[in-house]
């Protein structure tokens, strides 16, 4: 049995043997699946014999076979058909029925191994092409959002290439690498994200998983649990996406040429403006003053707040020219100064912010090519992909091209080669991004956006030239101390452009039917050359980069990887009733980093690019190391089908520690399936299929870097021309030791009325021995930090899908509706001797882990409260600030995690017709947003029109112990209680979020139209992409979107510092094939 | 058969692509390429750093003291959230891991190259005042179980007056050391020089400073102060002064200037806010060192008198209190928002937003960061003014010990008031001395139609204070003695701040402009970064608690100016 259905597959079509005998007819015909459509891909076989075809891409095929001789018709997913060939047999078409039981059956598990699904004991969620491609979004890991249940993505903004990150079924580690291990073709693909900076000095850069053409994308299995990514070690205890390209797939193609083509275009526009309000100007406390806030006189004269009564203002209600009374020009530019002598300002409402944004383009082509040769011994495959992405934000854009080719010989009956390489290049560019608490940046860095939201209505910066005489930027305040948005587009740039390679080289070996020797090499390796500059003038602050910089450097990253694998397959013992098969294989692989460049400071030549044109100079220099060596083994044995029992361990070493440097992990997973054990439990109208399984699987994470060095800071320039050298704050530790995660799953799924499908899985896992890299330890040891193990996370789970096909016709209108829910929570339930492990954002402002709080807990300055829990205001009725809690600990302020997510995709079909939309419901999940802090505190948008009344703070006065009746005005409400508190609970909202995700409309013109045409297949499809969202706890006029990162593609979340809008995407695609 | 070995020899190369052809099966790659490992380790390059980070660490914990007793301006509405506990690590840092831990490893280098001895001496001298200075600031610190990784992760607090004795006795120790005459000199000795001679006056001036701080709690330490005094052999003439001088170059590696310098002397102004009370003192006081201290960019602060006399309009765009009234606590005769002739500041506990005011804020002056001599130019700062950046962090001056020579008289019922005199001569002597830093400045003097004072006004000042002292009833004498060295103090207020809470006085400072500030910082909050980590340092619920030799009435009540 799992001998024949593994042999059509894979086998029969290699043995093309011709017997001739009497009597021998040619039988043709079409085969169709359920709703008539035309199914490619049907293996004919002459039954008892090896003889076969499969259909063309139209469905139709013809056969030889004798009269008396039987064909059987089988396809992945359907019921099998035999029909009996007679001598009037000449022409047999039929319709094929879906299988219930398979539920799509194959899908691909650790290292490419295909397995039928009903088999696995664990979780695998299969994403299909169509729902990848000519989507409006170009980074593949963003067009995931939503797909399946237990996959989270965090984008860091809406700039085209940003970084991103994938999270599946939560956080284990709060120092290791969370995201999952990317797999293409069953090579190991980088995503790492380079950023220019830090998140406080500079935060541009994307993910490399951005360099994947989603176009050349065949089908994605995301293989969630450890139980199912054991084999992969320990870069798969996060989960694994694995993805067959449409040219590394190993799938037999029934055509000898199969060629797509599509080409799509989409607009792109920011899509989290904030609704500004137009009543009122710059100024603080109803005066008018060319300041960041808001809070200045109304746009009309008379009245309380109106700019009648302010002495800044002439009868014409006009102000000085900003440029005509600013000291910085004034005592740098007199001259130019001069030019504005007497010129006047309006005063009115502006929308200079509006106008900053416009619709970027994003357009796209590829091209796939596959075929083979007649005898089908040689197969190959090209792809080509070209994707311009042009942001909303001047001065952003990604390119990116890509070229596979890949082929594969049966050199032999018993060698086969394959291999594929892919060319990438990705160019990124943006204006700089970094973190703003609200008042320009904090770091060395410029920030677009940092500088722009908070514009004040009354300011235009179209209207004030953003240029003094030498290039330096200028700008409305007296003090210049802010960076004209418009100089920041202009003079400050970064670009990443990256070159990358990765492809496979594999040998295949069959010893006998049973017997598998496997070989595969591969190699990804990437190029990214960065380049960060900045014309001198600036107005960050910092003497170093207001000189103006021009920094380069590459990034070199190599993985290698080798795959040795012995399989044995289709044992069967006790009259078939006992399946069989194994493996066993052993793995290295090599990462290797590199980064140098120079950093050069004090630009003479204004706008010239050049290192020869520079001043100063430093050096940027990194480099890392890491082989691990993996042997891992598995074994399978089912028993009548019913039954399916999978054993797996794998042993790792790793070469950046001396001790503790090895581990082996196991992992077991069963599969039973009632319906089929049970006869009598199936029935067409009842239950048509049911699975549980049970999984528990484990795997580590070990130390990256180099954990247990322990180094000396040498500078040359200590002081002068002085060397000195001081002892590193970051103190090895020898015995560092991997952190290990342990899961059990749970799950059921179930087919029923013919209709529904649900897949629920339980989980929880167990982290422990968690690793700090670069764990915080008091001062006073003469250190600062180290790596260290300590404490326990537990955390749990639900995963559920239930896909309901509401109205299904064969003919006609097909509803189905999908829906998919997740929730988990987590709690961090030991940390050693410490009462806090802050591990990213600043030390008194990020995520901690603290016993009993969830991983991922935010913490930071609080309101203060009395014993009761009060809420504490000082006597002139602003809240106090508390440093640390009852306990003496940085208090806790907010959860990022969200409460649940839940992803609704309705679909639509009417023949050819299809019209499909995705809404996301994300309830819950804390978020400090410097974005919403800022616009309310400075007095921006609408939410803060109603300003003239007082305001009085809940709470009680410190002074008194009784209620607090101070009453304050709006810039003490909203600035010195809102975000220029001392209390950073003021900045922290709630992020709950439903957004329409995606709505698309596709029409495939009918098949009798194309008969004349070369085109097998014409699709036009138009779609949209988070076309309406509403964080429905925030402020409404903020219009903010929480799903962005202001910490960049690290641990931290829930963290967000004017680090960027959103955007939305719309527009149309064309794909032909043929 | 033949097949057998076919697939044998395929099995061997594949196993040896796998394994043996690559560099991708070496386990051994443990050493961080990007980093010398601690046996690269030179003596002299630990020196040079723990000079420099000594100096950071004297430079910026002057700065918080000062900014509690309104030498400098404190921006925080009330005490408790004035230093918050993220606010010292960069001290704390500096201090314990940067320099204990070099001196640490710095010592055992010494030693074992032998005739080191004046290297280990200069450690001790240096490590003695950065740990009084950490206790006079946060009270107990970790120091016998300090800068031990491997027996003591988590370190627990030494309870401070044992801190104060051991640094007592690690200046006794350096002073052994400092005269070995067999050991060699240091590579660059940025404070002496390698005037060893010098040194050791340093450390008896330290001790000294320890037994004027305990005096409170011991009742020998005049005494033994006095016996340091009477040897003559401290810090009591200026070329003995113990200080850190600055440079002016500034790359992308180093900034060499004075970080007071560096935040006031920029393109887009003044950065920050000098003390509306300190300005205003010396005004009114006529002290002939106020042009040196301060620079003005502008004549005229707003709902003042200005320079010429003219009145200033109110401008709450530029000064918002400038349209607001005196808060009502303050008495008639404290200064509120806006000082006369253009000094241009802010009040004790302002916190309020930033309004575009750098090109009208006063700025510091030529002493002691090097920036400009106030010639009553009226120009806008910018780059490169003045003496570049090239002053000095004052951390022990000769004319502060006299000002302690004359805390001892008046307490101990000696004469005080030749201390006082010596102490404000050299001070104000060492201050003029900065105007030719200056190279731009007009330095003639007043009756040459200039700016500067003649050495007649210096003299009548110092007369008038003198005789104000001498006449003075008790407090009197400790508000002017106190006045007088809080002026002297400008650039390093630790001093100050133990001054104050050691005597209460000056009692006439500005009150806060909130009237009800909590209670005064009788000790810091522990840093962020040691409280959060360490288990054994619990973090204090609040800034009530006094540090050993404090044993002044509790907070409130004390100080009474608050």
């Amino acid at each position: 049995m799992r001998t024949k259905f593994s042999g059509i597959l894979t086998l029969l079509l290699a043995f093309v043997v011709q017997l001739t005998f009497a009597q021998e007819k040619t039988i043709s015909g079409t085969v169709s699946d359920n709703s008539g459509l035309p199914l490619p891909g049907v293996n004919i076989i002459v039954k008892g014999t090896s003889n076969g075809t499969q259909s063309d891409f139209d469905g139709n095929y013809t056969v030889n076979a004798n009269v008396g001789q039987a064909l059987v018709f089988s396809y992945v997913g359907f019921n099998s058909v035999e029909r009996a060939v007679t001598a009037a047999t000449s022409n047999i078409s039929l319709q094929l029925t879906e299988d219930a039981e398979s539920l799509e059956e194959v899908v691909v598990t650790a290292l490419g191994i295909k397995k039928e699904k009903k088999a696995l004991g664990y979780a695998v969620s299969s994403i299909k092409e169509e729902a990848i491609k000519d989507n409006p979004e170009t980074d593949l890991t963003r067009v995931l959002q939503g797909k399946t249940a237990g996959i989270e993505i965090t984008t860091q903004n809406g700039i085209s290439g940003s970084a991103n990150k994938v999270i599946i079924r939560g956080m284990n580690s709060f120092s290791g690498n969370n995201n999952a291990l990317y797999v293409i073709d069953g090579v190991p693909y980088s995503n790492d994200t380079n950023a220019s900076g830090d998140f406080v000095d500079g935060n541009s850069g994307s993910s490399r998983s951005f360099d994947i053409d989603p176009n050349n994308i065949e089908n994605i299995d995301i293989l969630k649990g450890l139980a199912a990514t054991t084999l992969y070690g320990t870069d798969g205890r996060n989960g694994v996406i694995l993805i067959t390209t449409k040219t590394g797939s190993t799938k037999n193609i029934s055509a000898k040429q199969e060629v797509n083509i599509s080409t799509s275009y989409f607009f792109n526009e920011v899509a989290s403006l904030p609704d500004y309000q137009d009543k009122y100007g710059g100024g603080f406390d109803q005066a008018f003053g060319w300041f960041y806030s808001n809070w200045g006189p109304g746009f009309y004269e008379e009245g309380l707040g109106g700019w009648g009564s302010d002495a800044a203002f002439d009868e014409n209600g006009t102000l000085a020219h900003p440029y005509s009374t600013s000291a910085f020009l004034g005592a740098n530019y007199p001259d130019y100064q001069a030019l504005y002598e007497g010129a006047r300002y309006d005063w009115k409402p502006r929308n200079s912010v509006e106008q900053f944004f416009k619709t970027g383009g994003v357009s796209s082509i590829s091209a796939n090519f596959k075929g083979r040769s007649e005898d089908n011994k040689f197969n190959y495959g090209m792809a080509f992909g070209q994707v311009e992405d042009e942001g909303f934000t001047p001065g952003n854009k990604v390119t990116r091209t890509n070229l596979t080719v890949s082929g594969g010989a049966k050199l032999t009956n018993k060698l086969n080669v394959r291999g594929s390489m892919t060319y990438t290049k990705t160019n990124f560019k943006t204006p700089p991004v970094a973190a703003s608490f609200g008042s320009s940046t904090f770091g060395s860095g410029s920030s677009i956006f940092g500088d722009l939201y908070y514009t004040p209505r009354s300011i235009d910066f179209y209207e004030l030239p953003y240029e003094a005489p030498d290039g330096s930027s200028i700008y409305y305040r007296d003090d210049n101390a802010i960076q004209h948005p418009l100089w920041t587009i202009q003079n400050a740039k970064f670009s990443q452009n990256v070159n990358r390679l990765n492809g496979f080289a594999s040998l295949d070996y069959n010893f006998n039917d049973n017997i598998n020797l496997r070989y595969q090499g591969s190699i990804d390796t990437y190029s990214e050359n960065n380049v960060n500059k900045q014309n001198r003038g600036g107005r960050t602050g910092d003497l170093v980069t207001d000189s103006g910089f021009y920094s380069t450097w590459n990034n070199t990253n190599t993985i290698s990887d080798h795959n040795l694998v012995l399989s044995g397959n289709n044992y069967s013992f006790l009259n078939d009733n006992l399946g069989f098969n194994f493996m066993a294989g052993a793995t290295s692989r090599n990462r290797k980093f590199d980064r140098i460049g120079i950093d050069s400071f004090g630009q003479q030549v204004f706008d010239f690019f050049n290192h020869e044109g520079f001043t100063d100079y430093g050096y940027i220099e990194y480099h890392e190391e890491r082989n691990i060596v993996g042997l891992y083994g598995q074994l399978s044995f089912d028993v009548n089908n019913w039954v399916f029992l999978n054993l797996s361990g794998r042993q790792d070493w790793v070469s950046n520690t001396s001790k503790n440097n090895t581990l082996f992990y196991p992992s077991a997973s069963m599969s039973f399936i009632p319906t089929s054990a049970f006869k009598g439990m199936k029935s067409d109208k009842g239950i048509n299929y049911m699975k549980l399984r049970v999984g528990y699987g484990t795997s580590a994470n070990f130390s990256s870097g180099y954990p247990t060095a322990t180094g000396l800071s040498l500078n040359t320039q200590g002081w002068l021309d002085e060397t000195e050298n001081t002892t590193n704050s970051f103190v090895g530790n020898p015995n560092i030791k991997p952190e290990l995660f342990a899961e059990v799953e749970y799950g059921v799924e179930m087919k029923l009325f013919s209709r529904v499908n649900l897949d629920l899985t339980y989980f929880t896992r167990i982290t422990e021995d968690l690793i700090i890299g670069n764990n915080p330890i008091p001062l006073s040891t003469g250190a600062g930090f180290t790596s260290t193990n300590v404490g326990e996370i537990k955390s749990w789970g639900i995963e559920a899908e239930l896909g309901l096909d509401v109205l299904k016709r064969s003919e006609g209108f097909n509803w189905n509706v999908n829906v998919n829910f997740f929730a988990n929570e987590s709690e961090v339930t030991d940390i050693g001797d410490n009462d806090i492990l802050i591990y990213a954002g600043f030390t008194n402002l990020g995520n901690g882990a603290r016993v009993g709080y969830p991983l991922g807990a935010m913490f930071g300055s609080r309101i203060a409260r009395d014993e009761d829990g009060n809420l504490l205001v000082d006597g002139v009725g602003n809240y106090l600030a508390d440093q640390v809690d009852e306990d003496g600990v940085l208090p806790f302020i907010g959860d990022p995690n969200p409460d649940f997510v839940m992803n609704y995709t309705n679909t639509f079909e009417y023949k050819g017709l299809s019209l499909g939309f995705a809404i996301n419901h994300t309830s819950g999940g804390d978020i400090y947003s410097t974005t919403t802090a800022t616009l309310m505190g400075r007095g921006l948008t609408t939410d803060t029109e109603n300003r003239l009344s007082t305001y009085i703070l809940p709470g009680v006065n410190i002074n008194t112990g009784l209620p607090n009746d101070i009453q304050i005005n709006n810039s003490n409400f909203y600035f010195d209680n809102g975000f220029a508190s001392p209390a950073d609970e003021l900045s922290v909202y709630d992020g709950s979020v439903v957004r329409l995700r995606e709505v698309n409309v596709a029409y495939s013109l009918p098949s009798k139209l194309l008969n004349k045409t070369p085109f097998g297949k014409v699709t036009i499809k138009a779609s949209a992409f988070n076309m309406w969202y509403n964080a429905y706890n925030t402020p409404d006029g903020v219009n903010f979107d929480p799903n962005t990162t202001g910490l960049g593609a690290g641990n931290g979340q829930g963290f967000e510092f004017l680090t960027g809008p959103s955007s939305k995407r719309y527009g149309m695609s064309v794909n032909l094939s043929f | 058969m033949k097949k057998i070995n076919k697939i044998s020899v395929l099995l061997i190369l594949l196993l040896g692509l796998t394994f043996t052809s690559c560099e991708t099966t070496d386990l051994d790659l443990v050493n961080d390429p990007n980093q010398v490992t601690v046996v690269n380790g030179d003596l002299e390059r630990y020196m040079t750093a723990i000079q420099v980070d000594f100096k950071s660490f004297a430079n910026a914990m002057g700065g918080n003291g000062a900014s509690l007793v309104r030498i400098g301006q404190m921006g925080s509405v009330n005490y408790v959230n004035a230093f918050a506990p993220a606010s010292t690590n960069f001290e704390w840092r500096l201090a314990y891991s940067n320099m204990f831990s070099d001196m640490k490893n710095a010592e055992e280098l010494a030693t074992s190259l032998g005739a080191r001895n004046k290297h280990i001496g200069v450690m001790k001298v240096l490590k003695a005042y950065t740990l009084m200075a950490l206790v006079d600031y946060f009270g107990d610190v970790p120091f016998s179980e300090a800068t031990n990784l491997a027996d003591f992760p988590q370190p627990n607090l030494d309870d401070d007056a044992s801190v104060y004795a051991a640094a007592i006795s690690m200046l006794d120790d350096a002073k052994t050391l400092l005269q070995d005459d067999e050991s060699i000199s240091i590579g660059v000795d940025y404070y002496y020089n390698n005037n060893f001679d010098k040194w050791v006056k340093l450390a008896n001036t330290l001790k000294m400073n320890a037994y004027l701080n305990t005096r409170l709690v011991d009742g020998d330490a005049i005494n033994k102060l006095n016996a340091i005094a009477n040897s003559g052999n401290f810090i009591a003439s200026t070329a003995d002064d113990f200080q850190f001088r600055y440079d002016v170059v500034v790359n992308n590696q180093i900034d060499s200037r004075h970080p007071g310098y560096q935040s006031d002397y920029t393109a887009g102004g003044v950065t920050g806010y000098q003390s509306n009370w300190m300005m205003d003192q010396m005004l009114q006081d006529g002290d002939p060192r106020i042009r040196y201290y301060y620079y003005r960019q502008n004549e005229c602060t707003p709902n003042s008198i200005g320079e010429d006399g003219a009145a200033c309009a109110p401008n709450p765009e530029a000064l918002f209190c400038s349209t607001q009234a005196k808060p009502v606590h303050y008495p008639g005769s404290m200064v509120f928002c806006s000082v006369e002739n253009g000094y241009w500041g802010r009040d004790h506990g302002f916190g309020g937003g930033i309004p575009p005011d750098t090109f009208l804020r006063t700025g510091r002056g030529v002493y002691p960061v090097g920036g400009n001599y106030d010639d009553s130019r009226f120009a806008s700062v910018g780059l490169e003014q003045g003496g570049g950046g090239a002053g000095i962090t004052p951390i022990w001056l000769a004319s502060w010990s006299h000002f302690m020579l004359a805390e001892v008289a008046l307490v101990s019922g000696g004469a005080a008031s030749g201390y006082l005199q010596d102490a404000m001569q050299i001070s104000i002597d060492k201050t003029m001395s900065f105007g030719s830093l200056d190279g731009e400045a007009d330095l003639s003097t007043t009756d040459n139609g200039g700016t500067v004072p003649t050495s007649g006004t210096v003299s009548d000042y110092i007369s008038a204070k003198v005789s104000e002292f001498n006449n003075g009833d008790m407090a009197t004498k400790w508000n002017v003695l106190g006045l007088q060295s809080f002026v002297a103090h400008y650039g390093n207020g630790s001093n100050s701040y133990n001054y104050y809470r050691r005597t209460g006085y000056p009692t006439t400072l500005q009150f806060t402009v909130e009237p009800t500030p909590g209670n005064f910082v009788r000790s810091f909050f522990y840093p962020a970064d040691e409280a959060t980590p360490n288990p054994n340092v619990a973090q204090k619920p609040n800034v009530d608690g006094q540090v050993f030799w404090d044993n002044n009435p509790s907070s409130p009540g004390f100080p009474s100016a608050n």
